[in-house]
């Protein structure tokens, strides 16, 4: 898995690219993490082939710290698979949810 | 005779003689600790020295740790590589003679002042594993009777420590090995702990039931129960987020909130929501576990049940149907402490049958990656209509297990069947 980083603006965008599993999700989180504190992330998923219940509990924890540092995060570009995934364990409503990076920016821009 | 008037011979031989002894002194020592206690006083003793010290290399904090120095007390030095005669040495992996301690910027005097003893001269050698790592660093301080370290004296001090770093590195293989042992031991004994928690006692009258679980690793995080109570039976199957020993701990704690939550619940959902807010309560580590739970009357078919993010599980109809159960959307638990979940109904007429599994079994994984997935699960459960429960687990088990063609589960394995008697 590879995980990309880009700042536009005042917002953060992570994109890993890849597997997320029980082999890759530490990796990811410890990336993800380090920017709980932005006051506006951004994690694009349109690079993730697969994820599994590892993978999703990384968004959990991420939302949870983002919340606690009082910022905001979006999640976007999730392909059928992925969604799939978050459907089941019935955590899409748990995040702020686009379908774009453009449509994400919008709704972070201040 | 003093050493300095002995032939050039004598000395070799005499050299060669006290490395035979240290050879052997060492080659009887498997213990790291003891061994460097041997090495210490054979090189006290080899190279005619007043006092040394071994600084062990910590690979991660990149520091050197004195081991035992003399009247110092044990572990008291720490030393960054680079800093002071050792730390050279540690650096550049070269000996190094220092005739006069206290001419060498090099040299700190601190541990002079804080023991009152008088370094006058310093002979020092890397310790290298056979492949040239950096074990350690030894020390030697004020050669007796002598001005100085000799060049003999280094030539000594090189044999001496190539003999004593064969010895250290093996001696740290032979602890790296008795510490995978012990690892091994205490996961061997936890996958048993964790399996006898799982009951084996499948009920045969009113409803025919089997469950089998595989964990990927050792121990796991999936887990399946059932519970008969007073004409019914509770049964539930589960996974947790991860695996490994986490979340088998995790699993241990779902499994005793699950055997205490049916006792007086109305239903699933009712068991489903006590799991979730004490799940959710102190859950520092985002863990979560998707869970089915169902209450099937063994008198009239019926089956009450209750999806907690956990994969859909099928009925098959004796008539040779095969229906999914739609999720109605409530979240995994552990996650959302005001979660609610909801119940939903359905009948198993005699000779129906149900089949639950967790995310292993489509999940399993061929040599060429593709996934099992849903679709061959679906197309297998059509053929297994009228198959005893057994018979059904054992067919999922098998095909999921031909699929990945011996390449390793990536993920806990668990298939629970069940099948009502036909009339």
């Amino acid at each position: 898995m590879e995980i990309r980083e880009e700042r536009r603006d005042a917002i953060f965008i992570v994109a890993p690219v890849g597997r997320v599993d029980s082999n890759t999700s530490s990796a990811l989180e410890a990336v993800v993490l380090a920017h709980a504190r932005e006051a506006r992330l951004l994690v694009d998923l349109s690079g993730i082939e697969y994820i599994s219940s590892a993978g999703l509990r990384v968004f959990l924890m991420l939302a949870r710290r983002v919340k606690e540092a009082g910022g905001r995060l979006v999640l976007c570009g999730m392909g059928a698979s992925v969604r799939q995934v978050f459907d089941l364990a019935g955590f899409t409503a748990l995040f702020a949810v686009e379908t774009s990076v453009e449509q994400s920016l919008l709704r972070l821009s201040p | 005779m003093k050493p300095e008037e002995e032939a050039p011979d004598a000395r070799a031989v005499r050299h060669l003689g006290s490395l035979l002894e240290v050879s052997k002194a060492l080659a009887v020592q498997v213990e790291l600790d003891p061994l460097l206690t041997v090495i210490l006083n054979k090189a006290t003793e080899v190279m005619e020295a007043e006092r040394s010290t071994i600084f062990m290399h910590d690979d991660k904090l990149r520091v050197l740790r004195s081991h035992l120095s003399g009247q110092i007390k044990r572990d008291a030095m720490h030393l960054h590589l680079g800093v002071g005669i050792a730390g050279h040495v540690a650096q550049t992996l070269a000996l190094l003679n220092v005739s006069d301690a206290y001419a060498d910027p090099r040299f700190n005097p601190r541990f002079d002042k804080e023991t009152g003893f008088r370094t006058r001269n310093i002979l020092c050698a890397p310790l290298l594993s056979q492949d040239g790592r950096l074990l350690g660093v030894i020390q030697l301080l004020n050669k007796r009777g002598s001005a100085a370290f000799s060049t003999d004296d280094e030539t000594l001090l090189l044999a001496f420590a190539s003999i004593a770093g064969v010895a250290v590195d093996r001696a740290r293989l032979v602890a790296a090995v008795v510490e995978s042992k012990r690892i091994e031991e205490s996961l061997r004994l936890a996958h048993d702990i964790q399996m006898g928690m799982l009951t084996r006692r499948f009920p045969t009258g009113g409803v025919r039931m089997h469950a089998v679980l595989e964990p990927a690793r050792g121990v796991g995080g999936d887990f399946y129960d059932l519970l008969e109570q007073d004409g019914r039976v509770w049964f539930a199957v589960g996974d947790v987020s991860g695996k490994g020993m986490g979340a088998a701990l995790f699993m241990a704690i779902t499994l005793t909130l699950f055997r205490a939550s049916t006792e007086s619940a109305e239903g699933p959902a009712e068991v489903l929501g006590r799991m979730n807010r004490a799940l959710s309560r102190d859950n520092e580590r985002a863990m979560f576990v998707t869970a089915f739970v169902a209450l099937l009357d063994l008198a009239t078919g019926k089956v009450s049940y209750a999806n907690g993010g956990h994969n859909p599980p099928y009925v098959l109809r004796a008539t040779g149907g095969l229906e999914l159960l739609a999720n109605a959307d409530c979240p995994a638990l552990g996650v959302l402490e005001e979660a609610r979940y909801a119940n939903s109904e359905l009948t198993l007429e005699p000779g129906d049958g149900m089949l639950l599994y967790t995310d292993g079994v489509t999940e399993a994984q061929a040599p060429d990656e593709s996934f099992y997935g849903i679709e061959r699960l679906e197309a297998l459960l059509r053929t297994l209509a009228l198959k005893t429960p057994a018979e059904c687990v054992e067919s999922v088990v098998g095909a999921v297990s031909s699929f990945a063609a011996g390449a390793p589960p990536a993920d806990d394995l668990t298939v629970l069947a069940l099948r009502r008697p036909e009339a």
